[in-house]
């Protein structure tokens, strides 16, 4: 495919990139009418053909807005002097000026990005090369507002010649181009961080990255021309140096303070830029925990800011299947598209189009389109007018083509997404649910979902000194918000509770806490039941990749709130997400994930999108229910034999204290009655479901993993 | 518990040294029946339960020939392995054990007094055996009735509420005490007056007139209206206690007195007369010993506002529940097929309000010890 020219001007830069700038053009838009996710669909098209008419009208030649005023009055410009003003704009400038877009908005949200895609893009390039992915993750602290961030992986490494572009150029990649199921989509992250680190601490990105252990490994300064959308190369001449193998190689790389770990072949890159190292939610410990479950085949290691190591070990072998490549699907094409398609194929005819260029055309098919186009089948592609394309356009909506392929999506699996959920969540009930594929826009998709139920909140395990120091690294205006924003699950009415329990003002300020009101909250976080007042801690996935902010824009939250888990014994309020200890994962994978906006933090709402993720959770919701069901009824029985129990002292000693009868015989006698009535409530209750216990919990399926918790009965009350 | 079970076995020793009277003698054997059976049953390795006659409308009859209220055959059986009865069952067995207790130390106590007795919390658990009193108070009555004890007989007697002045000496444990001489106060009738308790000396008096509540008996007192017209004159704080009913009941049966009620007209003064009369629902089965049939009814009155001609702002306003207690009052069997009662009722739920007897005030303070009670015994005007 040809790649960009090198300074694209704006329209022509969003005509390339097609759908996806559709979706820039939104971000406002889908932000402001996140509640209604449906239509803003369907006003994207309309956007996208008034943005197409807009850029039409401007390469007809631009006319002066106050021509038409006839009137003598003075003018403030002439239609000239407007023109002396008027130029291209490069896809880097838009982007250094809107860096929010890609998910730049502040110190804290760059680290975190940065990190992101250079991970992203390694675990992508690991896979595709068939390596078992292990990544290093290095993040040093240079000056107050500066960190160094370098990313290693072990995948095939990159050549030579390709290294400038893919990490000084934006919107240069292999995976826009192409339908197959990626992390990334666009080209544009890892580029991005770089023109980042640069415009901010204005040093270089560096980039070392080794194919094969017979070949030197390359080491390149990289800094992108903002202006041209182009990568400088600083060092060699603009030519990269290689680094000689040995000792004497080493010491090239300590020089220029890079952590180069010794492979056969892989590639790391190193950012310096301004940021903020921050734990709690939306963190850089938080993604990788999350990147961890989504991907149990990579290890990770880890090197924070303070020195700590975290290593998150790999629990299969197996890499997941490579996904395929596949052609675009008829349906899934827009009528710019389309034209683009006409004019770049290969294809003579039209009918040796449709079969080529579109999965799921047979002969048969491209017949019957070009019959109510009425077209010729033989037609030649070069004539296709615009008149033409717009009744193919009509007559491949109308024509009955089948979905497409679905093999091209490569699910976590439900095993694997219990064993990763299970390796980092703590609780008692995990279950799973991989909904088959499904198709929207086109676009094949499969949703799948992870419930994990249970077990300690992350405000209950955390130690003094963490707490000491999350404490002094916090933003947070007041200690409420502090707690709310730091920890998973904790809901205002749990934190509100909290500090309660310390005897904390609501409003202090987390920085300002003295050790000895420190200690204090530690005890109350520790003591405090969040059990009720925790909301659902929902994980989002896209691709295997965590989504951890906008998680209001989100349609997988927005179907959360949306669905009732009142009905799968959770409280809920309306509209909200359900309360309890609750954790749950959802991943979408697809060829084309519609996100939000560029910085891929939300998944768009389209009705098949929504309908699929309803039904994956409620699919957990039901085992959800059946577990909360059974644990209940245990409960209930315990609670019965405790209340008997508790008055057979009463009982007994009220009765010998009137006939002067044996007090100890009697209430083991009791004792006895009592457990004999309630063992034998208890196979009736089994028996009026018509379940024995053991046909129960195979009922669960295979998707399910029950963690045996400590008995709920309380023991029985020693005879004294 | 072990605490508890050294002062069980010092009460033992202490019950020797105390004779023990021969009602006391079958009232600790109901008792030990009752243990015994507990005893039995879990032998068997059966659930205990006990049986408890319905204190509710649907168990109780009106015995036309006796002309009261008498409890029917119905039970309510609990279970003490039934969760929702559980703790009712052990509190009924504690009730008893404090009962057992009482009468092994030749004690009384109120019913206040063996709720506190009684309290504690239980043993491995953060509940406490009684919440409140409202939670002591219906198993006691729980278990007068299936033991066919009277609450006297268990050594509890219940707050005093009623006074008693008039024409009439008794003696009350040895002490001889002058109706005709209590000044203003009058005598205050104990929640027990069994005849072991309260002997009839002398009695000059011609008949009763109980009045619903204190101030107007003050009324009554003070203008000794008593003396003028020789009679025993005494209240009840509205629903007259046991011991008041049980003093009437005495007073009309052994001393032959009339007695004649006035009470205000309203359905709960209505329902104070039918409980006098035919007895109440909840204690039916103390109707026998209680109630008093040829009870009168002397007023209020509904047609008294027109007769007496009183003002209009003495009425109260009947409210819902008002009109929804009178309507289920005439329907009770005991007034259903009294026509002067139904046209009397009828009429108070025409008129649309009520009237107390304080009302008559209005006319002149002594207006109803001066003209309308001696009118109306003079006229024979009441309802029976």
């Amino acid at each position: 495919m040809p790649s960009l020219a090198v300074s694209p001007p704006f329209p022509q830069m969003k005509h390339a990139r097609n759908s996806d700038a559709r979706r820039s053009d939104l971000i406002g838009e889908t932000e402001l009418a996140t509640s209604s996710q449906d239509s803003s669909a369907s006003t994207a098209e309309k956007g996208q053909n008034g943005s197409a008419n807009g850029a039409a009208h401007d390469s007809n030649g631009h006319e002066p807005p106050a021509a038409s005023n006839g009137s003598a009055r003075k003018r403030r410009a002439t239609a000239e002097s407007m023109a002396a003003s008027q130029r291209d704009i490069s896809v880097s400038e838009f982007f250094a000026k809107n860096r929010h877009l890609l998910g730049f908005d502040n110190p804290r949200k760059a680290l975190l990005t940065t990190i992101k895609e250079a991970v992203d893009n390694s675990l992508d390039a690991c896979e595709e090369g068939g390596i078992l992915p292990e990544v290093w993750v290095h993040v040093e602290q240079t000056s107050p507002n500066r960190f160094k961030v370098g990313i290693q992986d072990n995948g095939p490494g990159i050549l030579k010649a390709q290294i400038p572009n893919i990490f000084g150029k934006l919107l240069y990649g292999s995976k826009f181009h192409r339908l197959r199921m990626s992390r990334g989509q666009q080209g544009i992250g890892i580029s991005a961080a770089g023109m980042y680190g640069v415009l901010t601490t204005g040093k270089p990105v560096k980039i070392i990255s080794k194919v094969s252990p017979r070949k030197p490994a390359h080491y390149y300064e990289i800094q992108i021309d903002t202006k041209k959308n182009r990568p400088e190369i600083l060092n060699g001449k603009g030519e990269g140096v290689d680094i000689p193998p040995g000792e004497s190689g080493r010491k090239v790389i300590e020089k220029h303070e890079i952590e180069w770990i010794e492979l056969d072949h892989g590639t790391r890159v190193t950012i310096e830029l301004e940021a903020r190292y921050q734990r709690g939610r939306g963190s850089v410990d938080e993604y990788l925990e999350q990147t961890a479950i989504a991907n149990p085949h990579v290890t990770l290691h880890y090197v924070d800011p303070e020195g700590n190591e975290t290593l998150y070990e790999r629990s299969t072998t197996d890499l997941p299947p490579e996904p395929k490549e596949i052609k675009p699907h008829p349906y899934g094409v827009e009528l710019g598209r389309l034209m683009t398609m006409l004019k770049d194929t290969k294809a003579s005819t039209l009918s040796q189009f449709l079969t080529t260029s579109f999965s799921r055309v047979s002969p048969g098919v491209a017949r019957k389109i070009c019959e109510t186009a009425k077209l010729s089948v033989r037609a030649s592609t070069t004539k296709i007018g615009r008149h033409e394309a717009d009744s193919l356009f009509q007559a491949i909506q109308q024509t009955k083509i089948g979905s497409p392929a679905t093999d091209c999506l490569v699910p976590i699996g439900e095993e694997l997404l219990l064993k990763g959920l299970h390796k980092v969540v703590p609780g008692e009930f995990y279950v799973a649910a991989t909904r088959p594929p499904a198709v929207y826009r086109g676009n094949p998709f499969v949703i799948e979902a992870a419930l994990a139920y249970g077990g300690v909140s992350t405000a209950q395990k955390i130690s003094l000194e963490a707490l000491t120091e999350v404490l002094s690294e916090s933003d947070a205006r007041s200690l409420r918000q502090f707690l709310i924003s730091t920890f998973n699950g904790m809901g205002s009415e749990g934190a509100e509770k909290i500090l309660k329990e310390a005897d904390l003002g609501q409003r202090m300020s987390p920085g300002k806490l003295k050790p000895p009101e420190i200690a204090k909250l530690h005890t109350a976080m520790r003591s405090v039941s969040l059990e009720d007042g925790q909301t659902m801690n929902v994980m989002r996935f896209a691709n295997r990749v965590p989504l951890q902010f906008q998680p209001g824009a989100c349609a997988i939250t927005q179907t959360i709130a949306g669905t009732n888990w009142r009905a799968y014994g959770l409280t809920q309020s309306r509209g909200a997400l359900p309360n309890g200890p609750v954790t749950i994962m959802v991943h979408m994978a697809s060829v084309w994930v519609p996100f939000t906006s560029e910085s891929k933090e939300a998944v768009a709402s389209y009705p098949e999108i929504q309908k699929e993720l309803r039904l994956a959770l409620q699919a957990v919701g039901r085992k959800l229910s059946m577990y909360l069901r059974r644990r209940l009824r245990v409960k209930q029985e315990g609670e019965r034999r405790n209340v008997f129990l508790r008055y057979l002292g009463e009982v007994a000693t009220a009765v010998s204290s009137i006939n002067q009868s044996d007090r100890d015989k009697l209430y083991e006698r009791l004792v006895n009655v009592a457990k004999r009535k309630t063992a034998e409530a208890d196979v009736k209750l089994d028996k009026s479901g018509n379940k024995i216990l053991e046909d129960e919990e195979e009922d669960f399926g295979d998707n399910v993993l029950i963690v045996k918790q400590p008995d709920l009965d309380a023991g029985l009350p020693s005879p004294s | 518990m072990a605490k508890k079970r050294t002062t069980g076995n010092a009460e033992k020793g202490e019950k020797k040294s105390t004779p023990v009277s021969a009602r006391d003698k079958q009232t600790l054997t109901r008792l030990h029946d009752l243990a015994d059976t507990v005893v039995t049953t879990a032998e068997r390795s059966r659930d205990p339960f006990v049986d408890i006659p319905a204190r509710a409308l649907s168990n109780v009859r009106f015995n036309k020939s006796k002309r009261f209220i008498e409890m029917g055959g119905n039970t309510n059986r609990r279970q003490l392995f039934n969760l929702s009865q559980a703790k009712a069952y052990m509190q009924t067995m504690l009730v008893a054990s404090g009962c057992k207790t009482l009468i092994d130390q030749q004690k009384s106590t109120s019913i206040r007094g063996l709720f506190y007795l009684l309290k504690h919390t239980i043993e491995g658990a953060k509940e406490e055996t009684f919440a409140t009193q409202d939670e002591c108070d219906p198993i006691i009555e729980d278990v007068e009735v299936m033991l066919n004890s009277l609450r006297e007989e268990l050594h509890l007697y219940a707050k005093k509420a009623g006074d008693m002045v008039g024409p009439i000496v008794l003696v009350d444990r040895g002490d001889e005490i002058d109706c005709s001489r209590m000044g203003s106060g009058g005598y205050g009738v104990p929640s027990i007056v069994e005849p072991d308790v309260i002997q009839f000396k002398k009695c000059d008096a011609k008949f009763i007139l109980h009045v619903e509540k204190d101030t107007v008996w003050q009324r009554f007192n003070e203008d000794r209206f008593w003396r003028k017209h020789n009679c025993i004159l005494t209240h009840g704080s509205g629903q007259p206690p046991r011991g008041v009913r049980r003093m009437l009941y005495r007073l009309h049966n052994e001393l032959k007195l009339p007695v004649y009620c006035l009470l205000d007209n309203d359905p709960w003064g209505y329902y104070i007369y039918s409980v006098v009369k035919q007895g109440s629902i909840n204690l039916a089965f103390e109707s026998k010993r209680m109630a008093i049939p040829d009870a009168k009814y002397l007023g209020l009155r509904s047609k008294d506002f027109e007769r007496c001609q009183l003002s209009n702002s003495v009425k109260i306003q009947l409210n819902d529940t008002d009109a929804k207690r009178a309507k289920q009052i005439a329907d009770y069997p005991w007034f259903a097929d009294k026509k002067a009662w139904q046209k009397e009722i009828e009429l108070m739920l025409s008129n649309g309000f009520k009237l107390e007897v304080e009302s008559l005030i209005s006319k002149d303070i002594s207006y109803v010890t001066e003209e309308y009670v001696p009118a109306r015994l003079r006229d024979q005007d009441w309802l029976d």
